[in-house]
């Protein structure tokens, strides 16, 4: 039957990328924080968000000049040929190492803390097999499931940190500066990678229903989940104090702490269950638009049907490094620093080269007229 | 895609369509094209043999000499499906008795409807449904009486889909009286009952039933074609007919609502809903369904509204339950042991210390016999059905215990899951809920709770994909459409404004703002 697909309405918009970032306060990202600034780390979240602000702005108002068209498009039409196909292979190599890291880091956490005894290439097969069954149904599908999905997940979150405050000391926030104001505005500047993937998302403009809708959806999200991280490290800190540093993943130490009163010790399968739905969803979106931008680069139109190679791909990638010390410390590391600057490089490229086109004055005319 | 086509063309050349010896029937498919003659006696001939008349018995042919006109006649019709007194009163005797010179039969006649028709294939056809055909001779055309009569149940409660409060008739075998309960709750001439037939052998009746203001244009047209593409021979029943109409008739979930409600079907199509009708069958089909249709009860609405929430609530959890606790239990027992109590724990590891079996073949051997009972205390005749019961709780339950084959705390679960399961009113949700949970067993016991999540984002990934006539699945929730807002909670009915978004009816909004 011919139908036109369904656009990706606001709400399934905004569940996807608040599943997509928010998970990123239940991974190793607070104990890593922790490492730099100590007690200050909450703080991080929300100057990253301020500082990547800038380059989100910069990427929005450049995006919203030309209706309709997904990033890649832009930056082709922006950069001409050449330098536009070697920015977009150079994003797509870079959320490809990305993916491969993260699926890994989220395999040992299921690993570590769960299932100890099951072999590591079970589980990691698993987890890329359910997210190409995903992507390969498509956005619009992936944006319902999260829609469905967001509501209990933000709830569990939200009970798992009210449990978490239980036996938490609020004077663990002090010194309020952790290790200096300095280190803090530097840490803030290196950790916008923490929203580098608000850049992936612009991909999905044209699947959205109008540009006006993106922007909404995506300011939306970001400021809650600038939020939501925030508001978990800081309530991570207040919990487990100096230990952070040793944590690995302290959401999952929490939730292995946490219980439901005295009678029921242990509810951590429960937000278990619920994290990695999220976590599901989160990898399910990043297949498909590093799928989608494969398929731009290389002209390839259907590329729904490179997902389940992509994804093969990305889980012989992520299998190369034999230790999870490698792929958290060294590999993650090295990802962070270099996602967050290279992005907003880009984005202040782009930014200027439509001023220097003239394409925001073009644009002027144009709603004038 | 490549691949495909040519793995398609493969199969193709090794299943090719075996050759039959069949007989032609080109014969009288010729003879059906023909029009009628003004010869008496050849037209006798022709439909006697047509319908076989000395073999098949229940074909009842008169003839008789009409008396003003002074010329032979004959009429023809099933005795078993028209009503015999009615004709011989109001057509034959008029016919017979009637003196005065008259201009024609229709004013000798005193039986109301009347067609006329000259094609025999037509005839044939207005025939077999129970018509009553008057041929005259030196008469080009044939006269069609409306005699319809045919045996069967009268209006009765509904069986299947019982509710407390709320009308209690249900759709019985005659599409007569279908259409009048219908009809009889809608007191408007929008309301539009349209005729097709399906089938080209048997000839089966269907009625699309809307409302022609309402419905969008789009998916009647949509619907209407799928019809069309059917090509079978007989489709004797609505139930047949929703597996031909299906998208994917291999899913376990279903994607339309079939039900024996006649105020069930009126509330669908007054809110832009296709409802088809079929002879011979107790129930119609509602097209398209969404999961929530199909998740619903017409109970929710007729209660008011803290007490049907209450209802709804309880069935979405008792969706979860029948779905999850089997494989809960056997994720918790197998791979997340610290999450019981410690004491409930011991309790558990007490009560399975003497059973031989692992979890997961204790879980499935007692949903198989849960699954056994149930099925057997369908089929079995009435009067033994209670021992049914007794049997299967007593003797598999206490003894199995007793017995050592499997934990008191299964028999818990299990009850548990079978008694929420019968809370799902639509048989074919039903059923879907009853399979997935098998899904999860299997899911839960390879991979404990990560293995269970995953199936579960895989079924919902699925069932958002899943479209009903072109729509989604989980719609107006998810992707959003205006609505009357009835999802897992419903709202007070005046608060309910809009008909269904993703119908894109012709008339959205049931009550304007402030008119309450």
């Amino acid at each position: 039957m011919n139908q036109q697909p369904i656009k990706l309405g606001i709400r399934e918009y905004v569940s996807i990328a608040v599943l997509m970032v928010g998970a990123k306060a239940m991974e190793d990202t607070p104990a890593m924080l922790f490492k730099q600034v100590h007690n200050a780390a909450w703080m991080i979240p929300i100057l990253s968000g301020a500082f990547f602000f800038i380059t989100l702005f910069l990427l929005l108002k450049t995006l919203s000049v030309f209706q309709d068209k997904n990033l890649f498009v832009v930056i082709q039409l922006l950069l001409g040929r050449f330098l536009g196909f070697i920015v977009c292979l150079l994003i797509f190599l870079i959320f490809s190492f990305a993916i491969s890291i993260d699926t890994r880091t989220y395999t040992n956490i299921i690993n570590t803390f769960y299932f100890n005894t099951t072999p590591k290439q079970v589980i990691y097969a698993l987890l890329m097999a359910v997210c190409a069954y995903g992507a390969k149904k498509g956005i619009q599908h992936v944006g319902s499931v999260a829609y469905l999905l967001v509501f209990y997940a933000a709830l569990s979150m939200a009970l798992a940190l009210f449990l978490s405050t239980q036996d938490s000391n609020i004077q663990a926030m002090l010194p309020i500066w952790g290790t200096g104001k300095l280190e803090i505005m530097r840490n803030g500047v290196l950790r916008i990678s923490t929203f580098a993937d608000f850049f992936l998302l612009a991909m999905l403009i044209p699947l959205l229903k109008s540009n006006k809708e993106f922007r909404k959806g995506t300011w939306i999200a970001y400021v809650s989940v600038i939020i939501q991280i925030s508001v978990s490290v800081l309530i991570f800190i207040c919990m487990f104090d100096n230990s952070l540093e040793g944590i690995g993943y302290p959401f999952h130490t929490a939730i292995r702490y946490i219980s439901l009163g005295s009678y029921i010790p242990n509810i951590e399968i429960v937000f278990f269950v619920i994290w990695i739905l999220a976590a599901i969803i989160r990898f399910t979106t990043l297949l498909y638009i590093i799928a989608m931008m494969f398929g731009h680069i290389f002209k390839i139109k259907d590329f729904e049907y490179l997902i389940p190679s992509l994804a093969a791909v990305y889980l012989l990638i992520g299998s190369i490094p034999e230790s999870t010390i490698d792929v958290s410390l060294k590999l993650k590391l090295y990802l962070t620093y270099t996602i967050g600057p290279m992005l907003t490089a880009i984005a202040i490229i782009l930014w200027l080269a439509a001023l220097l086109k003239g394409e925001f004055k073009h644009a002027k005319n144009k709603n004038s007229m | 895609m490549m691949k495909k086509g040519i793995l398609k063309s493969l199969i193709k050349l090794i299943n090719t369509e075996p050759q039959f010896n069949e007989q032609s029937n080109l014969e009288s498919i010729e003879l059906k094209k023909q029009d009628i003659s003004i010869q008496y006696e050849r037209n006798l001939a022709t439909f006697k043999t047509i319908f076989s008349v000395p073999k098949n018995i229940d074909v009842k042919t008169r003839e008789f000499t009409i008396r003003s006109f002074n010329r032979r006649a004959f009429i023809i019709y099933f005795g078993t499906m028209a009503d015999h007194d009615q004709i011989q009163r109001s057509i034959v005797e008029p016919l017979i008795e009637n003196e005065q010179p008259l201009s024609g039969i229709r004013d000798i006649v005193s039986f109301p409807v009347e067609k006329t028709s000259t094609n025999i294939g037509e005839i044939t056809e207005y025939v077999t449904s129970g018509n009553t055909a008057l041929f005259v001779d030196g008469d080009h055309q044939c006269y069609v009486f409306e005699t319809t009569k045919i045996q069967g149940r009268s209006i009765e409660k509904s069986d299947n889909e019982v509710i407390v409060k709320g009308p209690k008739e249900a759709f019985n075998e005659k599409i007569a009286d279908n259409m009048s309960l219908i009809r009889k709750k809608i007191k408007n001439e929008n309301l539009i009952i349209e005729s097709h037939v399906i089938s080209k052998r048997s000839r089966n009746d269907l009625l699309l039933v809307y409302e022609k203001d309402l419905v969008n244009d789009e998916l009647l047209q949509k619907i209407k074609s799928r019809l069309c593409s059917i090509d079978k021979d007989s489709i004797s029943d609505l139930n047949l007919l929703e597996q031909f109409l299906e998208e994917r008739p291999r899913s376990l979930f279903p994607t339309i609502l079939n039900t024996e409600r006649p105020d069930r079907a009126v509330s669908f199509i007054e809110d832009g809903h296709i409802v088809l009708l079929m002879s011979n069958s107790p129930s119609c089909l509602i097209l398209p369904a969404t999961f929530w249709a199909l998740f619903h009860s017409p109970e929710d609405h007729y209660l008011r509204a803290p007490y049907g929430n209450f209802i709804r609530i309880l069935r979405f959890i008792a969706l979860f339950i029948s779905v999850f606790s089997s494989s809960f239990y056997i994720a918790v027992t197998n791979y997340h042991v610290g999450m019981i109590p410690p004491d409930l724990l011991m309790a558990i590891a007490g009560t399975r210390e003497r059973v031989p079996l692992p979890s997961i073949v204790e879980i499935l051997m007692m949903e198989f016999a849960f699954e056994l009972i149930r099925e057997a205390g369908l089929r079995v005749p009435s009067p033994i059905g209670p021992t049914i019961g007794i049997v299967g709780a007593l003797i598999l339950g206490q003894a199995a215990v007793q017995a050592n084959i499997i934990s008191p705390i299964v028999i818990i679960v299990i009850a548990l899951s079978g008694l929420s399961s019968f809370i799902i009113s639509d048989v074919s949700m039903n059923f879907a809920i009853r399979m997935t949970r098998f899904l999860f067993i299997f899911a839960a016991g390879f991979l404990g709770a990560y293995g269970a999540a995953a199936l579960f984002i895989v079924g919902l990934f699925y069932l958002v994909s899943l479209k009903s006539f072109g729509t989604p699945y989980f719609a107006p929730m998810t992707p959003h459409f205006f609505s009357g807002k009835d999802l897992i909670i419903r709202h007070v009915p005046m608060k309910e404004r809009f008909r269904p978004g993703y119908l894109k009816p012709k008339d959205v909004v049931k009550q304007r703002k402030g008119s309450t």
